[in-house]
């Protein structure tokens, strides 16, 4: 296996001697754009599934009833092995002009005083930087609910139960005592949620207006490296220099993208769990 | 986790009013974050469905037209062909790799393996079409083709079956393990005739779970076939998925049947998954099941 991985790095350098171009948007072969594209809509998606991820798993482990979130939480795992493009096919055609029609016009209108809500560029698709949050979200969101599942399920009953005894409520217990345990899980769950949310490709293709332009404002299109790699590579095969910058993204992708796992899995080191697909 | 104490409840005092307050609130609050996960995945089987089923008839299915309005036919049978090659190829290439690293490689470079597969398996899609491409359309010189293609989804779906089938050898049982090699078995005894029946239900869970990904996935055959009308009639042919077909059409007007094919494409694609799924989560319970009457 670490072969392959060798063997990948080693056959996208030959055709790479130029040094990385981190230029301006401005030049025309300025990878920045995209690095920036994919963290600006990895970064927020990925504190909106931690954050909701958060809640749901607290849900799950402390205030719902067992049969419940036994019946419940298989909801969430189907989450995370629905096909990207089914996602995209969803949300570009079916969330995409709720969001252009009716959503952004009405927070134009409430929010237009505030910076970087200005004048919408989005179009009545709804395509744009909206929509690729949205569906980030919702796809890194099994992954963090289920890693802060198992932190919070790992906590040991005595403590949970000391907690309650000594006439703390269940949320006094969540708060000081069961989250503070599983930081680590947590931590975890953030780090792999990332890395799903700024790997994923298709999904966020079909939906965020391919324009490799930073957004202007926070409804306008943008790109992101996977995205681009995923689109471009047809029309790079006449140019030789844009390919080689194209596989110089795909390193990029995947420098970051096994940094973040490793750091993520480091800190679970310990649980050997048989996890869900897409992880 | 149960509930507050009774304790509390004695307790008229404000702030413990407030705490038991927040508490219940929170109680209620939580638990409707669910909706942000499920109400999603409803619409979504809600719209996939309105858009897919009413043009879906048999007809649509087994068809074969010269373009590929109106006939899915040619889509299902390559999607079938290209999970068949792959899943074979993964299943070799994971299990000879999870068998090795269980059992035969010494400890540290087992580790540094587990560690490559499990960030092999958090890659993106992306960059392993990238590496299908450079390894076997250009390096290979096969082209862009159905083979680079399959290849390079057996490549991705490599590193769940090997951790798979990884997990499996090592949850063997101790005493089982040590029975067999005690009674004068060899490794490889052990391994073809104890362990295999006994991780087979496991590995065949991961298989599973691996075409329920490789099914889904668009981005490594994307970028190392060129898409086709017809059935891939040898290695080297174009080739159309059903996940292709989506990404192709799902931009194309409403009204075209462009657009419906790629729902029903999508349809398709939600059935096989939900079942894959299904089937694995019911192994995976039935296992579990088994397992804990090994354990005397």
């Amino acid at each position: 296996m670490f072969g392959v991985l060798v063997y990948a790095c080693k056959l996208t350098l030959l055709p790479d001697f130029f040094s990385m171009q981190w230029d301006p948007p401005a030049n025309q072969w300025g990878v920045g754009v995209f690095v920036a594209g994919s963290f600006i809509t990895a970064v927020p998606a990925l504190i909106l599934s931690m954050a909701i991820g958060l809640g749901i798993a607290i849900a799950s482990t402390t205030y719902l009833p067992r049969f419940v979130s036994r019946l419940l939480d298989p909801f969430v795992d189907l989450l995370a092995g629905i096909p990207s493009v089914v996602y995209g096919i969803w949300a570009f055609i079916v969330v995409g002009p709720v969001l252009g029609k009716v959503i952004n016009p009405w927070v134009f209108a409430h929010f237009h005083t505030v910076p970087g809500f200005g004048a919408p560029e989005g179009s009545e698709l709804g395509t744009g930087l909206p929509l690729a949050l949205i569906v980030l979200t919702l796809m890194a969101l099994p992954i963090t609910t289920l890693l802060i599942r198992d932190a919070l399920r790992s906590v040991p009953k005595d403590l949970w139960e000391s907690g309650l005894a000594l006439g703390a409520t269940r949320w006094e217990v969540t708060r000081r005592v069961a989250i503070p345990y599983s930081l680590r899980g947590i931590v975890s769950a953030a780090f792999l949620g990332f890395g799903r949310a700024f790997g994923e490709t298709v999904a966020v293709a079909m939906v965020i207006g391919s324009i490799p332009a930073l957004p202007d404002n926070a409804y306008a299109p943008t790109y992101t490296i996977a995205a681009a790699m995923f689109q471009l590579l047809d029309s790079s095969f006449s140019d030789h220099q844009f390919l080689v910058v194209l596989t110089e993204m795909a390193l990029v992708l995947m420098v970051i993208t096994l940094v973040v796992n490793l750091v993520g899995r480091r800190l679970i080191s310990n649980l050997t769990h048989f996890d869900v697909p897409g992880l | 986790m149960g509930d507050t104490g009774s304790d509390l409840l004695y307790d008229r005092s404000a702030r413990t009013r407030f705490r038991l307050g927040f508490d219940r609130a929170i109680g209620w609050l939580l638990p409707l974050l669910f909706l942000v996960a499920i109400l999603p995945i409803l619409d979504m089987v809600y719209y996939v469905s309105i858009q897919a089923l009413p043009h879906l008839t048999v007809q649509v299915l087994t068809t074969t037209s010269p373009y590929q309005i109106d006939a899915l036919r040619v889509p299902i049978v390559s999607t079938l062909y290209m999970m068949t090659l792959a899943t074979a190829l993964a299943v070799v290439f994971g299990l000879f790799g999870g068998v090795a690293t269980a059992e035969i490689l010494p400890e540290r470079l087992a580790g540094h393996v587990r560690t490559s597969a499990n960030l092999l398996a958090g890659t993106p899609s992306v960059a392993f079409g990238y590496f299908g491409y450079f390894a076997f359309v250009i390096a290979f010189g096969w082209g862009l083709s159905f083979i680079a293609g399959a290849l390079t989804l057996a490549f991705f779906m490599t590193p769940y079956i090997f951790r798979t089938a990884d997990l499996a050898f090592t949850s063997v049982p101790r005493h089982i393990r040590e029975a067999a090699l005690g009674s004068g078995a060899s490794p490889s005894q052990y391994i073809v005739r104890v362990a295999t029946p006994i991780a087979f239900p496991q590995i065949l869970t991961g298989v599973f779970l691996a075409m329920a990904i490789g099914v889904g996935e668009t981005a490594p055959i994307w970028l190392t076939t060129t898409p086709g009308v017809l059935v891939p009639q040898n290695w080297t042919a174009p080739v159309t998925v059903l996940t292709e077909l989506i990404w192709e059409n799902f931009a194309s007007p409403a009204g075209s049947g462009l657009q419906t094919l790629a729902w029903q494409a999508a349809f398709l694609l939600l059935v096989v998954v939900v079942a894959l799924n299904i089937v694995v989560r019911l192994f995976a319970w039935r296992y579990q099941k088994r397992l804990e009457g090994l354990y005397q």
